[in-house]
């Protein structure tokens, strides 16, 4: 049996093999520790660039192709009537091939005798089979006719390059997620981690922290840096974390424009990922922000909208959060009141004081939220 | 004389639930009770053992207690829940119906009738028999008013058939010294062989290239499973892949005893037998942290966190090259089978069936 060169870990005792502990209950604690390692392994190949960043989700996507679970829409649709079709006709020549001779001789007198009958059955069966066979292809037209409709009115997907316009982990609320992070049990993840800043801030405060970015070329300086990041949607992520696996997430980024049914699957995997007492933290632009500030293509052509900081509370609560008072920071455009000297000053400030509260303020908005016990 | 009979939908021969009904039957009737089982359907080699169970009513006598073996749907659960006599459930789990969406739509529906009995049986049952917490909280969930965890009966004592040694040899000659990854279940989308497969394509690139991955178990969704071979071909792993199916007892011993490791990534499961299995063939075991495994492996084994073939191989190149580790695995195998040990599981069940039955007739 050839032994893995890369496979033992730092920590060995003198003939190359792990040593347990003594006394350790059941070898818990042991057990442990070898995944601990089992763990650090894993990132080491992953910062050697033996694991590159989207190879997993590659083989997840390959595996895909052969599925029809993989297979989208029209394709998805006309495989299945196929199978439909190939399976609407009865054949009533029962093979009377057999080992034996006398076999031949039997079965071909059962099936010349009871064809009579078996006809008269499967006449019916394949008429039947038939019928249903044409109503699916009569539903088939419809949804493809349906799907062209929908299609139409569908915009392109943004691009991820140019959809990571979200305000990085800037001065303002960096110190806030590392607080509300900093003592969790468990791994925490950054979706729509980036060049992994606030992630490498995360482990230098001792938090178990990595990052998952859709984008490959924005965590190229984070590879470099020799942080745990994985190219990948933070919503598939998710879906392929164990339950209560996560300690803490971190969600910014384009989080802020999912569609409304991706964002309520985030609630939901948030909810079910993050163990009892887990942190959820949410950065976003104010939706008045992002209309004002966005770039045009991501305003023109992103699925969602920025929601305000009271929805996502209000949804998240539904899934068992406890959530704290938004915080709020980010690029502050508000005009500045003019002097009394100016004429009519209290008019124009009055008018400058709506414009403020209502399109300008704050631009981003901090939501911390703990999945209770 | 208290009766508690069963029913089960199919007594099959060389089944988990054919086997734990029939050997519950003779600890019950050893324990001086009447018990007889009640099947829909049963297999030609264990008929004599069996009556259907639209015989039961002319049978019925007061003081029956009813223990339904739910794995599945069946119109048993029908039967049932239109009878006067106090009901139990031996809850098996039932794999939910999402995992079938897309993949085989017939399973898909089945499944979900059966979910659907459970929660109609449940609230109508006296107690819930779990073979795992994890089944039990699934039924207190769906309004179950009392539950009790007892393993499912399974032989691995001295009875057991050792490894078939010309099976061994015959395996052994055709992977060499090559690490063999073995998983033993349903080729089906919720026991997620294809990661399976994602693990030695990475394990082959990271630490042995001629390491190869057995799979033994009935193809009961053929979609999955051609989609299982196409992409262990697409990767060029065709000859490093091999499947087996209707293996005896004995040659089944000799694929686990061939194998270096037990590496098991399924999604759902309510207990998985094939991990005692493992445990008594002494094969260390690595297993997605999912459903029941956790609490059925103890630590008998490598729970990870995420069936990502990074950390499955880097967790399996551990196993492999750490004897030490592997060797501590299996010791605690081996402890760990004391836990489900027949006589202790039949001990329980008397227990537990016996408190049903007590507490009935003291009310009555």
């Amino acid at each position: 049996m050839p032994t893995p060169p890369a496979a033992t870990p730092p920590e060995t005792a003198a003939d190359g093999s792990a040593a347990p502990p003594q006394g350790a209950a059941d070898g818990v604690d042991y057990l442990d520790q070898v995944m601990a390692e089992i763990d650090a392994e894993v990132r080491r190949r992953r910062a050697s660039g033996d694991l590159p960043a989207g190879l997993e989700r590659e083989l997840d996507e390959l595996f895909l192709e052969f599925s029809p679970v993989g297979l989208q829409g029209r394709a998805r649709l006309r495989e299945t009537l196929a199978l439909v079709d190939g399976a609407a006709y009865v054949d009533i020549a029962v093979p009377v091939a057999s080992e034996k001779p006398i076999g031949t001789y039997v079965k071909r007198l059962l099936r010349t005798g009871l064809g009579w009958y078996l006809r008269y059955i499967v006449d019916q069966v394949v008429k039947f089979a038939w019928a249903v066979s044409r109503m699916l292809h009569v539903v088939v037209d419809h949804v493809e006719e349906l799907e062209a409709a929908v299609e139409s009115t569908r915009s392109p997907d943004l691009p991820v390059e140019v959809a990571r316009t979200g305000e990085p982990a800037t001065d303002w609320w960096r110190p806030v997620a590392i607080e509300a992070l900093a003592g969790v049990a468990g791994r925490v993840v950054h979706g729509d981690c980036g060049d992994g800043s606030l992630v490498a801030a995360l482990v230098a405060a001792g938090v178990d922290a990595y990052g998952v970015d859709p984008s490959e070329p924005a965590l190229a300086a984070a590879l470099d840096d020799g942080l745990d990041v994985r190219a990948e949607p933070v919503l598939d992520h998710l879906e392929v974390v164990a339950d209560e696996a996560l300690g803490g997430l971190v969600l910014s980024g384009s989080v802020q424009w999912l569609r409304p049914n991706e964002r309520q699957r985030l609630v939901d995997l948030a909810a079910s990922r993050l163990t009892p007492g887990g942190v959820l933290v949410l950065h976003s632009a104010t939706p008045a922000s992002w209309a004002a500030g966005a770039p045009t293509l991501v305003r023109d052509l992103a699925p969602g909208r920025p929601l305000h900081a009271g929805t996502w509370a209000f949804l998240l609560a539904g899934r068992g959060f406890s959530v704290a008072a938004p915080l709020t920071g980010g690029p502050d455009r508000t005009l500045a009141r003019v002097g009394a000297s100016t004429p009519d000053a209290d008019t124009v400030n009055a008018a400058i004081d709506a414009i403020n509260e209502l399109l300008l303020g704050p631009g981003a908005y901090l939501l911390v939220a703990t999945r209770e016990r | 004389m208290t009766a508690v009979h069963q029913f089960v939908p199919a007594l099959l021969p060389r089944d988990a639930t054919g086997h734990h009904t029939l050997a519950l039957r003779d600890a019950l009737r050893a324990a001086g009770w009447t018990s007889d089982v009640y099947v829909e359907a049963a297999h030609d080699e264990t008929a004599a053992e069996a009556t259907y169970f639209e015989e039961y009513p002319s049978r019925a006598r007061p003081g029956d207690v009813l223990l339904y073996q739910l794995g599945t749907a069946s119109p048993v659960a029908e039967f049932l829940l239109g009878r006067p006599e106090p009901l139990v459930l031996d809850y098996h789990n039932v794999t939910p119906a999402e995992f079938y969406a897309g993949w085989e739509e017939h399973t898909r529906e089945k499944v979900a009738l059966a979910r659907r009995q459970v929660a109609v049986l449940a609230p109508r049952s006296v107690l819930g028999i779990a073979d795992s917490a994890f089944n039990a909280a699934e039924l207190t969930d769906l309004g179950c008013p009392a539950t009790a965890v007892v393993p499912i009966l399974v032989d691995l004592g001295d009875t057991a058939p050792a490894p078939d040694p010309k099976e061994r040899d015959r395996l052994a000659g055709r992977h060499g010294g090559a690490t063999v990854l073995l998983f033993v279940g349903r080729l089906s989308p919720n026991k997620a062989q294809h990661h399976l497969v994602e693990a030695l394509w990475l394990y082959r690139r990271w630490y042995d290239p001629d390491a190869r991955l057995h799979l033994v178990g009935p193809e009961v969704t053929p979609s999955y499973a051609a989609a299982v071979t196409a992409f262990a071909a697409e990767l060029g792993l065709a000859d490093a892949v091999v499947s087996a199916r209707d293996l005896t007892p004995a040659q089944l011993a000799a694929w686990y005893a061939d194998a270096d490791v037990f590496v098991c990534l399924s999604q759902h499961e309510g207990f998985c037998i094939p991990l005692l299995e493992a445990m008594h063939a002494g094969t260390p075991v690595v297993a997605l942290d999912a459903g029941a495994v956790g609490e059925t492996l103890g630590a008998a084994g490598l729970l990870v966190p995420s069936a990502r073939p990074a950390t499955v191989a880097a967790a399996v190149a551990r196993v492999t090259g750490d004897p030490a580790l592997a060797s501590r695995l299996v010791d605690a195998g081996h402890r760990r089978l004391d836990d489900f040990a027949p006589a202790r599981v039949r001990r329980r069940f008397v227990d537990v069936l016996g408190g049903v039955a007590l507490g009935r007739r003291g009310a009555a």
